[in-house]
């Protein structure tokens, strides 16, 4: 990328560098200040226990981390987290591509389907959890009701180990999906016309059109969404919290919910930070692979 | 709506207090008492999870009988009211001068030095209130906070269901109280019948609050022991026999699955449920349904220990605030004062702490609902006399409320509870271990 | 041909995943016009009532009035468009610096960028709200500003635009002798204007969805924000749901109205607003 500027002198290069600092400095110190020092305090204060009760903080090392690998509980968080990662985000980025490539064709009311879609977007967490909790009640909730309409059995969603986390997929994938889709849309507007006309004329189908021109095309903000998407789904714990607290038996028990638990409601901030430090670690690993996964020619990704 | 994570509005029994407490919270560095001859006008900042409204006339009627001193609330939501105020206390917080402290919570509040010393009170405190209500707030003849609210719990049942299935009621007179194996064949009479959809519904359905009672009337103890009251001690015969029962309710189909804590309330006040067991709180909120239902006490296992959960919130001076005579002064007005704490339930439906408060406020409360909260009055004052059960008093309690109930969600939805309490048991041990 | 053999049932498809995406906040509107006591006694069996109501009425809404939601989404207003305003410059600025501008220990610089967003704020969160009480920011815009402005997800999406910007543009205009200020905000900017909406959009749904951030620095009464005064309205004791779906609409309302005015330009294609 960028070859033709890179090549220049390094004379001319330390001069970018303090223009870039320039445009920079703003962003940096923002970030530094609101998130990498308090991430700091985090990683120290993983490294430290504070009695809860007189307030006596010491040093103990690895103990916090040794600790949680041995908490069976913290254990399952970390399968529940990893099996959430690998649900969540290939079937939310496959819905939205998909509905980006169904909403940009020329349909009657397309812009009226499309901004319905768009809708969950606005909607606080608090209050998505609300209502999906009565959607998946499993006595006269909406769910339920609508399953007996088509004369399937009652389902218990939220009250049963093996449902609760599908359930909690399906409502974060109606606050999710139109957003990235918004994002993919954007991006196949942005594929040039003329690279389909001349597949029509080569006589190319829809599909071959598809993955020829509109699936490379969109690389870019594909990587954008599937990173963007990952990361926060690895940060959600306000559904979880309101919906299921974590059960039935630890199966909807992500990391994050579990780090939310233990600082703000038992207190026990060494490990709850050393949690979180594992988070980022595992995060960076994920988002890592998914970078080189799709760096081929895309050097933006 | 949704997310109530734990949180409690009950007590503690002084004779749970422990030496390690003591010890604790002797180590931390309290303040000492303010004295309200200090105080000089100013603006006192209360905290705590009520609706404005709620408090509106308690201010009130203090800035009208304490010239050039104002009031200001701020509400915290329910559900994150504890966290906040561990963040902001743990800051040293000064904006926070008078805040609400969660009863089972005091020991803990005080032991990390949160609450000022308010033993100067304790004489006048022991004189108004009701003993379960005094001593929750005292730790080693220390007073940290002054109760300003008490509760308990009393049985609804559907008048019109019941007679239509040919079952006959339950008395409101507690020397005939029902135990809980004649509740639950009555209920599922009512069921067969077709009368209701739901059998018998525990309003704080997964709250410890609420279900202390059935492991206590069996004699299972309130699930803490020890030298420090920081031993589980969850699963013996008694909590494994009422947990059992408790599962039972669910998986039979006499009380749903799904619904969570407070939000069962509109099922029996829409009509669907036989029996509810609710709080005072109750009887305003189900006052405007077109149920007809009456009262009787909560009942007991046959054979076993009557007794009712009680408490709820005490109030407390933030050692960071800035002007702790004039915090003292408004304490003072809404707890020890029976004029203002009765002023204090004049938009709720909750007991005053106070006892004249309380005297004045139950008839008021038995009118309410017109002829069906007929009796409310005598039986809960029977309630906080004769079987009031206060939680355990442990530094530890955050931990034991937030472990046990998820371990109760667990069992409502399936778990076995004998299995799911030994993991209770090793999840406290683990909780419990950061806190020494 | 064969596209007209497609388009209904691809019409059809559109709508019915529309519909489907719309009726759970069409029972939250229908519901918000209803009792809260009713809201459960239309679900089961299900019919036309459960989604709709012949009779609505607007005591929930009247009820809002006295409640410190209106006060809660002005301020919300506020934190999130201050945020969007200030915030959107110096993230864009970021990313412009990211792709145009070749320095050393550029890829350190997005490497740390990127780790930033990998942060959970909600979990670190503790440690810096007592050093913004320490400089006396608890109960103020500013202490409730400041953690949206640097967004690291924001400046990665516009990272991502800009490099698709063609490097000869930015070459010509330094020739004509244009700074770089000036090609970043005559040239970058406007180009990568749908990444400008969506990282808009970011910023804002970061500040108006905000909940622990804004209990942990305090919100008193002229701070409140609207989901901390959405929350305050659950009953203690039980939970009026028509009253909290009204709260809900309103708090929807605001949102939404930003979003469906702001999505034509968002995903208005680079080529087709002609600036390519």
């Amino acid at each position: 990328m960028t070859s033709t500027i890179a090549g220049r002198t390094r004379k001319v290069r330390r001069g970018y560098g303090r223009v870039a600092l320039a445009f920079l400095a703003p962003a940096i110190v923002v970030l530094v200040l609101v998130r990498l020092v308090p991430a700091a305090s985090a990683l120290y204060g993983s490294l430290t226990r504070s009695s809860l009760l007189t307030g006596d903080t010491r040093f103990v090392g690895w103990e916090n981390y040794a600790e949680l690998l041995g908490n069976p509980d913290f254990r399952g968080a970390v399968g529940v987290t990893v099996l959430f990662t690998l649900i969540i985000n290939p079937l939310q980025v496959a819905i939205a591509f998909a509905l980006a490539v169904l909403f940009t064709r020329r349909l009657a009311g397309v812009r009226w389907w499309r901004s319905l879609v768009i809708l969950p977007i606005a909607v606080p967490p608090a209050v998505s959890a609300v209502v999906w909790n009565v959607i998946y009640r499993p006595d006269d909730g909406l769910a339920n009701a609508v399953l007996s309409v088509l004369g399937l059995p009652p389902q218990p969603f939220l009250t049963s180990p093996d449902q609760a986390l599908a359930a909690i997929i399906v409502l974060l994938s109606w606050v999710g999906v139109g957003y990235w889709m918004l994002f993919l849309i954007a991006g196949i507007n942005d594929v040039p016309g003329e690279l389909y006309e001349a597949a029509a004329l080569d006589g190319a189908g829809p599909w071959r059109k598809f993955f020829h021109i509109t699936l490379p095309m969109c690389r870019r903000p594909l990587a954008f969404v599937l990173v963007a998407d990952t990361v926060s789904n690895l940060l959600v714990f306000a559904p979880v919290q309101m919906l299921t607290g974590g059960g039935p038996e630890g199966s909807t028990n992500l990391l994050m919910y579990d780090i939310y638990t233990r600082a703000y409601t038992l207190g026990d901030l060494g490990r709850a930070q050393a949690e979180v430090v594992v988070l980022v670690l595992l995060t960076v690993v994920i988002v890592a692979a998914q970078f080189r996964m799709l760096r081929g020619d895309s050097e933006g990704a | 709506m949704i997310p109530r994570t734990p949180h409690a509005r009950v007590v503690a029994v002084a004779a749970a207090v422990t030496s390690g407490a003591l010890a604790l919270a002797a180590c931390s560095s309290a303040p000492e008492t303010p004295s309200t001859g200090e105080a000089t006008p100013s603006t006192i900042n209360l905290l705590g999870p009520e609706d404005p409204a709620t408090f509106a006339p308690l201010i009130e009627g203090f800035e009208g009988s304490h010239e050039g001193y104002s009031v200001e609330y701020t509400q915290v939501p329910f559900d994150q009211l504890n966290s906040t105020l561990q963040q902001r206390l743990g800051a040293e917080d000064s904006t926070i001068d008078v805040y609400t402290v969660d009863q089972p919570r005091v020991a803990q509040l005080a032991a990390q030095g949160y609450l000022v010393d308010l033993t100067d009170l304790a004489d006048e405190a022991q004189e108004v209130m009701s003993p379960t209500m005094y001593d929750v707030n005292v730790i080693d003849e220390q007073m940290w906070a002054a109760s300003i609210w008490d509760s308990t719990q009393l049985m609804f049942y559907n008048v019109d269901a019941l007679a239509a299935a040919g079952v006959e009621p339950p008395s409101s007179d507690p020397s005939e109280r029902w135990t809980w194996e004649q509740t639950v064949a009555a209920a599922e009479q009512v069921q067969a019948a077709g009368e209701t959809e739901w059998g018998l519904i525990l309003e704080q359905i997964e709250y410890y609050y609420q279900l202390q009672p059935l492991m206590a009337s069996l004699g299972g103890g309130s699930g803490i022991t020890g030298e420090d009251a920081l031993t589980p001690d969850i699963t013996n015969d008694a909590w494994v026999e009422a947990m059992t029962w408790y599962g039972d309710l669910f998986a039979d189909g006499l009380a749903p699955r799904g619904v969570g804590s407070f939000e069962t309330s509109p099922i029996f006040a829409d009509g669907e449920s036989a029996f509810f067991v609710g709080g005072p709180w109750d009887v305003g909120v189900f006052s405007e349904s077109e149920t007809n239902w009456a009262v009787a006490p909560m009942p007991y296992f046959d054979g076993g220990e009557q007794v009712t959960p009680t408490g709820s919130w005490s109030w407390g001076i933030n050692p960071a605030s800035q002007n702790q005579a004039a915090a003292l002064l408004f304490l003072e007005y809404a707890t020890l004062n029976p004029e203002g704490n009765l002023l204090s339930t004049e938009a709720t439906t909750i007991i005053p702490a106070n006892a004249e408060a309380a005297a004045a406020y139950l008839p008021q409360l038995e009118e309410l609902a017109g002829d069906r909260s007929a009796g409310v009055a005598d039986l809960i004052t029977y309630e906080l006399e004769n079987t009031a059960l206060a939680r355990p008093l442990t530094v530890g309690y955050v931990q034991f409320e937030e472990v046990m109930n998820t371990a109760f969600a667990d069992i409502r939805n399936g778990s076995d509870p004998a299995e799911r309490l030994a993991e209770a048991t090793t999840q406290l041990e683990d909780a419990w271990s950061q806190l020494r | 041909m064969s596209r007209r053999r497609t388009r209904l049932p691809l019409t059809i498809l559109a709508a019915a995943v529309g519909i489907l995406c719309a009726i759970p906040l069409l029972w939250v509107l229908t519901n918000s016009l209803r009792p809260g006591a009713e809201t459960f006694g239309t679900i089961s069996p299900l019919s036309w009532e459960t989604f709709l109501t012949l009779t609505p009425n607007v005591d929930n809404y009247a009820a809002l009035a006295g409640t410190s939601l209106g006060r809660g989404i002005l301020n919300s207003i506020i934190v999130s468009v201050a945020t969007v305003a200030v915030g959107l410059v110096i993230c864009a600025m970021a990313a412009f610096a990211l792709a145009a501008l070749p320095f050393r220990g550029r890829s350190a610089v997005f490497s740390v960028i990127v780790l930033s967003f990998l942060i959970p704020f909600d979990a670190i969160a503790i440690p810096l709200a007592d050093v913004f009480r320490t400089w006396n920011l608890q109960n103020t815009f500013t202490g409730l500003i400041l953690p949206g402005l640097g967004n690291g997800m924001a400046v990665f999406l516009l990272r991502q635009f800009f490099l698709a910007v063609p490097e000869d543009l930015a070459e010509a205009a330094r020739l004509d002798g244009l700074g770089w200020w000036g090609i970043f905000s005559r040239i970058y900017a406007p180009l990568a204007r749908p990444a400008m909406i969506g990282a808009a959009l970011m910023l804002f749904l970061f500040q108006w969805q905000a909940y622990v951030w804004p209990l942990l620095i305090g919100t008193d009464s002229e701070h409140i924000l609207g989901p901390v005064a959405l929350a305050n309205m659950q009953g203690q004791f039980s939970v009026d749901y028509g009253l909290m779906f009204a709260g809900a609409v309103v708090l929807i309302a605001v949102p939404l109205v930003i979003i469906l005015t702001l999505q034509r330009y968002f995903i208005q294609s680079v080529t087709t607003s002609g600036l390519k």
